[in-house]
C-alpha cells in the first residue's frame, strides 16, 4: 500500500518535472540553446496566478492570465535577449539566459517583496479507496501532463507549423531555403515552452502553496536533468525522464538513510544512464561525419 | 596592444579603488553611532534578513526621534550576504571601515560562524538577533538575543519526555545549521524509550508529500524548522495526517499564522517553544506587532524582526547604563573600546525587558537567559 | 643577450602584469596602505582568476562545456582545509599550507580524471549535465558528512591564513596556473588539444591520442580548481558547502565566456572585473537597495554579451574598439615585418553543441535523415 502511495506521489512530482522538461526540450531541440531562464518563467507564471487570484478570485481566469503572460514573456525574452545572438556561439546565448534568469528573479523580489506568498489555488480535496488516499491534484496533474504530451506530439507531427519545427531543428539553413520563417518558428517554440511553464507553475502551486522568487530554480535544473535522461529533443523522452526523476525522488525520500542524499542520487542515476546510453533513453544516436 | 591597454586599465582600476588611508581608526569622523548587520536581503532567505533590517531601522528611528543617546543620533546599515558565508568578510570589512562601532552580527547562523571570528579579531561587539548556532557566541565579543539551538533542542526534548508518548515523528532540514543544531540536542536528550520516525528535506524544497506519507501515522510531530517550509508541510498534510495530531516547533515557527489567510484551515494543533508570538494581543509584543504591521505589513513579520528590535534597544540601554555608571561614550569611540564597555555591561548583570521577554540577561559565554514559553498558535479544530 | 625587441611580448605580458600588480600590492600591504576590505577583494580576485583560467582550459581549448568546476573546487576546499586543520599543529603554518595545497589539488585532479572518463563518451550538453551532476553530488556528500569528518551543515572550521600575506600567495598561485596553462597550450600538446576541439575525428585520424589529452586537460584544470579551493578554505574561517552549487560553476563559466573563449588574458580580465563588480555592488548597495544587485549585474551581463557576440553588431564593434582607436595614433608602417605566426591559440571555439552533436526534435518517427554536415565537412 505504502509502495503504491509513494509511486503515485512520485508520478505527481514527475509530471511537474515533465511539464518543465517538455518546455526545455522543445526550445533545445529547435533553438539549440539551453534556456536557463525557463525555470524563472515558471516562477513568473506562479506570481501571475497569485496576482490573478488576488484581483479576480477566479482560479480559471487567473490561470489563463498566467498562461498568456508567460507566453508574452517568453516571446519578449526571445526577441530581446536571444534573437540578436542568433548565429553567435551557443555559449553566449547560455550566458544571456543566465542573465535573464537573474533579472527575472530580482525583478520578482522588487515587485512582490522578499516574503514568500501563500497561494491557495483551489482545494480539490482527496479521494480514498481501499485504503489508498490520493489527493485529487495528483490525478489532475498526471492526466493534464499526459494530455499535453500527446497533444504536443501530434501537433509537432501533423500540423504545418509542427513539421516546420522539425525542419528547423534538422537544419535551419535548409528550412529557410524551403520558405520556412525560422524566426517565427523559434518564436512559436518559445511561446509553447513558456505556456507549458505556466502549467508547471500551476501544478507546483497546487501541490505546495508557497510562492517565492526562487520557486523555479531547482525544479528547472531537475527538469533539465530529466530532459537529458529522456534524450534531449525527444518529447516522449522528456515525459519519461520527468516521471522517472519524480519516482526516484519519491522513493529515495522515503528511505531515511538516503533521504538527505536525494538530489545526489537523482544526479548519480543521470550519470549512470548517460554512461550506458550517451544520448539519453529515447535520444537518437547520430552518426558523426567528418 | 589592445590587451596591454586592457591589462593596464584593469590594474589601474584596482589600484584606484584602494583608498589609501591606512590606520585603524575608522570612527574618528563619525557624527552618528553606526550599527551594522549582515544578513540575507536577497535570495531564498531574504524574508529573515528583511525583517531584521526593517525592525532594526524602526528601532533606530524611534531612538533618534526620542533624541538619540544624549543628543547623538544612531545610524543603521544592513548589508546583504544572501545567506552565503563567503560574502561576510567583505560586508564586515566595508562596514567596519565605514565607521561601524557596534553590530548585530549576522541574521543567519552559517554566515555568523564567519562573522564571529572576524569580529573577534578586531574586538567588535555584536548582539545577534537570530543567528542561533551554539558556536556563534564562541568569543567574548559575541552575544545572542535568541535562544541557542542546543538549548532549544534540550528544552523541547524535556517537554516531549514529559508528555508520555511512545512514538513521535520528526521533520527537519538536514542541510540547515539551525534545524540540525536543535535536532541533535533534541535527540540526545530525548527519553530513549520514545521511538522516533525521522524525515528530512534539503535545500529550498517545496514539496513534502513523500515525507508526509512517512509521518502519516504519527500523532506528535516535532518540527525544528522555519515557518515557511512548515506552512507548506501543514497545508500539504491536510487530510493525510490525523486531525488530532500535534505539530510542535521551536522559535522558527513564529510567523506561521501570517502565512495563512485563515489559520483554522489547518485542523491540527500547532504549538511552539519561543520567545515571541507575532499574534500577541497584549504587552510589548503586541505593541511591536502593531507598529511593524503599520509600517511594513504582515508579510515579513516574524521573530527575527522582534529580536532585532530588541537588540537595538538592548545595545542602546546598555550604552545608557554605561554612561550612568560613569563611562564616557563619545560619538567617535572606536569599536574596540565600545566593545569593552558593552561587554562589561552585558557580563555585569545588565538586564533588558522588551518585546521578546522580560528581565533578559546574558552570561559570560554570550548565551541569553530568558523565559521560553510554549505558545499554542492554534488549538486543534 | 635576450633580444628584447623581438621577444614575444604577447606571450609574457600577462605574467608581467600579474607579477607587477602582486608586487605593488604586496608593498602597499606591507607598508600598511591596504585596508582589510582590499585584501579580501584581492584574495577573491586571485581565486577567481585561478578558477577562470583553469576552466578556460576545458571550455576554451578542449572545447568541452563543464558546469561542475565548483565541484572540483569544493573537493579542494574540503580536503585541503581538512589537511590544514590536521597538519597545522604538527608542521606549522607554512609547511601545512604547501602540503594542503598539494593534497587539495591532487585529489581534485584525480576526480578530474574520473569525470574526464565520461567525457570520452559524451559530448556537448550531455557532458555539461554530467559535470553539473557531479558538482551537485560532491556538494551533497560534504553537506551531509558527519560533524567529525567535514562538519556537515555547519561547515568545516579551517585555519584562516594571515590576510596580509594570503593574497600574495594567491597571486603566486595565479602565476603558477598561468605558467602551466600557457606552456601547455603553446606546446605541441596544446596544438593537439586545440585540434581535438576543432575536429575530434580528424585529430584522431592524424594520430593524436585523444583519450590521453582529454584526461590530461581535465586533470590539470581540476588540479588548479582544487588549488583555488584550498586558497578559498584558507581565506575563510569556515568552508560551507552551500557555496559550491551549480550557480557558482556558472559564475565561473560567465568569466570564461565574457573573456572570450580560448583567450586566457580575456578570462583574467573578466574574472577581475566580475569579482570587483560583485563585491562593489554587494558593499555599496546596502539596505533597501540590495535588491538592485542582481538586477544591475544581470543587465550588465546581457548587454555585454549581446554587444560582444551579436552578429548584427559586428560592423559597429569593428568601428569602435580600442584597437582601431589606438591604431589611429600609430604611424602606419607597411614595411614592418608582420609576425606570421599562426594564431592557432586564438581560434574562437565552437562548442560542438551545434555542429557535431545536434539533437533534433523528434516525435518517435522511425527514420529521420542525418543532418548534412555544414561547411563541407
Amino acid at each position: 500500500m505504502e509502495f503504491i502511495e509513494t509511486l503515485i506521489n512520485g508520478l505527481s512530482i514527475g509530471s511537474t518535472y515533465a511539464m518543465i522538461a517538455l518546455g526545455y526540450t522543445m526550445v533545445y531541440g529547435i533553438a539549440k540553446m539551453l534556456n536557463f531562464a525557463h525555470g524563472d518563467v515558471i516562477m513568473v507564471g506562479g506570481y501571475m496566478i497569485y496576482v490573478g487570484l488576488t484581483v479576480s478570485g477566479n482560479p480559471i481566469i487567473s490561470f489563463i492570465a498566467a498562461v498568456l503572460s508567460c507566453i508574452i514573456l517568453g516571446i519578449t525574452i526571445e526577441k530581446i535577449a536571444y534573437r540578436p545572438l542568433r548565429g553567435a556561439s551557443p555559449l553566449a546565448v547560455l550566458i544571456t539566459a543566465i542573465g535573464v534568469s537573474y533579472l527575472l528573479q530580482s525583478s520578482a523580489q522588487m515587485i512582490f517583496g522578499s516574503a514568500p506568498k501563500m497561494v491557495t489555488v483551489a482545494d480539490l480535496g482527496s479521494i480514498s479507496f481501499s485504503g489508498l488516499t490520493i489527493p485529487v491534484y495528483v490525478l489532475v496533474t498526471l492526466i493534464c501532463s499526459v494530455i499535453i504530451m500527446v497533444t504536443l506530439s501530434l501537433f509537432v507531427k501533423y500540423t504545418r507549423t509542427g513539421r516546420a519545427m522539425i525542419a528547423v531543428s534538422e537544419d535551419k539553413g535548409a528550412a529557410q531555403l524551403m520558405g520556412i520563417n525560422v524566426n517565427r518558428i523559434i518564436m512559436i517554440t518559445f511561446a509553447i515552452g513558456s505556456g507549458l511553464a505556466a502549467f508547471a507553475g500551476l501544478f507546483m502551486l497546487m501541490k505546495s502553496p508557497s510562492l517565492s522568487n526562487t520557486l523555479g530554480a531547482m525544479p528547472g535544473i531537475k527538469a533539465f536533468t530529466s530532459a537529458v535522461i529522456g534524450g534531449v529533443g525527444s518529447i516522449p523522452g522528456a515525459m519519461l525522464g520527468g516521471i522517472l526523476m519524480g519516482v526516484i525522488e519519491a522513493f529515495s525520500l522515503k528511505i531515511p538513510a538516503i533521504a538527505p542524499y536525494t538530489d545526489a542520487i537523482e544526479f548519480l542515476i543521470l550519470i549512470i544512464i548517460l554512461l550506458v546510453k550517451p544520448t539519453g533513453i529515447l535520444g537518437k544516436k547520430r552518426r558523426e561525419k567528418v | 596592444m589592445k590587451k596591454i591597454l586592457a591589462f593596464v586599465m584593469a590594474a589601474m582600476m584596482i589600484i584606484g579603488m584602494t583608498a589609501c588611508s591606512g590606520g585603524a581608526n575608522y570612527t574618528e569622523n563619525n557624527t552618528e553611532f553606526i550599527i551594522g548587520v549582515s544578513g540575507p536581503l536577497t535570495g531564498g532567505a531574504a524574508v529573515y534578513g528583511v525583517a531584521v533590517q526593517n525592525s532594526a531601522q524602526m528601532a533606530v528611528d524611534e531612538i533618534n526621534a526620542a533624541g538619540g543617546l544624549n543628543g547623538v543620533m544612531f545610524k543603521f546599515i544592513a548589508t546583504d550576504d544572501t545567506h552565503d558565508a563567503t560574502k561576510v568578510a567583505a560586508n564586515y570589512a566595508s562596514m567596519l571601515e565605514g565607521g561601524m562601532q557596534v553590530s548585530l552580527g549576522t541574521v543567519t547562523t552559517g554566515p555568523g560562524l564567519e562573522y564571529s571570528k572576524l569580529s573577534a579579531e578586531d574586538n567588535v561587539f555584536f548582539l545577534t538577533p537570530s543567528a542561533s548556532g551554539d558556536k556563534i557566541p564562541e568569543f567574548d565579543n559575541g552575544y545572542q538575543m535568541c535562544f541557542a539551538d542546543g538549548n532549544q533542542g534540550k528544552v523541547a526534548a524535556e517537554y516531549v519526555n514529559s508528555l508520555g508518548l511512545t512514538e513521535i515523528g520528526v521533520f527537519y532540514k538536514s542541510d540547515d545549521a539551525y534545524s540540525n543544531g536543535i535536532f541533535e540536542q533534541f535527540k540526545e536528550n530525548l527519553d530513549p524509550s520514545i521511538a522516533t520516525v525521522e524525515t528530512v528535506f534539503t535545500g529550498e524544497a517545496s514539496d513534502f508529500s513523500s515525507q508526509i506519507s512517512t509521518l502519516k501515522d504519527c500523532s506528535f510531530i516535532f518540527m525544528p524548522i522555519y515557518y515557511q517550509p512548515a506552512s507548506i508541510f501543514m497545508t500539504q498534510a491536510k487530510g493525510i495526517i490525523a486531525d488530532n495530531a500535534v505539530y510542535y516547533g521551536c522559535d522558527g515557527f513564529d510567523g506561521l499564522a501570517g502565512q495563512f489567510e485563515d489559520f483554522s484551515v489547518i485542523p491540527q494543533e500547532v504549538s511552539m517553544l519561543s520567545h515571541f508570538d507575532s499574534n500577541a494581543t497584549e504587552g510589548a509584543a503586541a505593541e511591536f506587532v502593531a507598529k511593524y504591521t503599520e509600517k511594513f505589513g504582515t508579510d515579513t513579520l516574524n521573530q527575527f524582526g522582534a529580536s532585532a528590535y530588541d537588540c537595538i534597544y538592548a545595545i542602546y540601554n546598555a550604552m545608557n547604563a554605561a554612561i550612568e555608571a560613569g563611562e564616557t561614550i563619545d560619538v567617535t569611540i572606536s569599536a574596540s573600546e565600545l566593545c569593552e564597555i558593552l561587554k562589561a555591561q552585558f557580563n555585569g548583570g545588565f538586564t533588558y525587558s522588551g518585546v521578546t521577554g522580560n528581565d533578559i540577561s546574558w552570561d559570560e559565554s554570550g548565551y541569553v537567559a530568558k523565559g521560553a514559553v510554549k505558545y499554542v498558535l492554534k488549538e486543534a479544530n | 643577450m635576450i633580444n628584447l625587441k623581438n621577444a614575444k611580448w604577447n606571450h609574457y605580458i600577462n605574467y608581467i602584469v600579474v607579477a607587477a600588480v602582486t608586487i605593488i600590492f604586496a608593498i602597499l600591504s606591507l607598508t600598511g596602505f591596504l585596508e582589510s576590505s582590499d585584501k579580501y577583494l584581492l584574495e577573491k580576485i586571485a581565486i577567481a582568476i585561478t578558477l577562470a583560467v583553469s576552466l578556460s582550459m576545458v571550455v576554451g581549448f578542449l572545447g568541452e562545456l563543464s558546469l561542475g568546476h565548483a565541484g572540483f573546487m569544493c573537493i579542494g576546499a574540503y580536503l585541503g582545509g581538512k589537511a590544514a586543520v590536521i597538519l597545522e599543529p604538527m608542521l606549522g603554518e607554512w609547511p601545512a599550507l604547501i602540503v594542503s595545497l598539494v593534497i587539495g589539488g591532487a585529489v581534485a585532479a584525480i576526480f578530474g580524471i574520473i569525470i574526464g572518463l565520461p567525457a570520452l563518451r559524451l559530448r556537448g550538453d550531455y557532458l555539461a549535465i554530467v559535470t553539473l551532476a557531479f558538482g551537485e553530488i560532491v556538494r551533497s556528500i560534504f553537506m551531509n558528512s558527519s560533524k567529525e569528518s567535514f562538519g556537515g551543515s555547519l561547515g568545516l572550521d579551517t585555519p584562516r591564513f594571515n590576510k596580509d600575506i594570503l593574497f600574495i600567495i594567491a597571486f603566486v598561485m595565479v602565476l603558477a596556473t598561468l605558467a602551466v596553462t600557457q606552456n601547455l597550450i603553446r606546446s605541441k600538446h596544446g596544438r593537439a588539444i586545440t585540434a581535438i576541439r576543432d575536429n575530434e575525428i580528424a585529430a584522431r585520424a592524424t594520430g593524436i591520442d585523444v583519450t590521453k589529452y582529454k584526461l590530461l586537460v581535465f586533470a590539470i584544470s581540476s588540479f588548479f580548481a582544487g588549488i583555488a579551493g584550498v586558497l578559498y578554505s584558507y581565506s575563510n574561517f569556515t568552508v560551507q558547502s552551500t557555496k559550491f552549487s551549480y550557480n557558482y560553476s556558472i559564475e565561473i563559466l560567465v568569466m570564461v565566456v565574457l573573456g572570450g573563449m580560448g583567450n586566457i588574458n580575456g578570462a583574467i580580465i573578466a574574472a577581475t572585473l566580475i569579482t570587483f563588480l560583485d563585491v562593489e555592488l554587494q558593499t555599496i548597495l546596502t539596505g533597501n537597495l540590495a535588491v538592485l544587485q542582481d538586477l544591475i549585474y544581470a543587465l550588465i551581463l546581457i548587454v555585454l554579451v549581446i554587444y560582444n557576440n551579436a552578429p548584427a553588431l559586428k560592423p559597429f564593434r569593428e568601428k569602435y574598439n580600442i584597437k582601431t582607436f589606438i591604431g589611429r595614433f600609430r604611424p602606419h608602417n607597411p614595411s614592418k615585418h608582420k609576425d606570421d605566426e599562426a594564431k592557432w591559440d586564438r581560434v574562437p571555439t565552437k562548442i560542438k553543441m551545434d555542429e557535431v552533436l545536434s539533437v533534433d526534435l523528434q516525435v518517435s518517427s522511425p527514420y529521420t535523415p542525418d543532418k548534412p554536415g555544414k561547411e563541407g565537412k
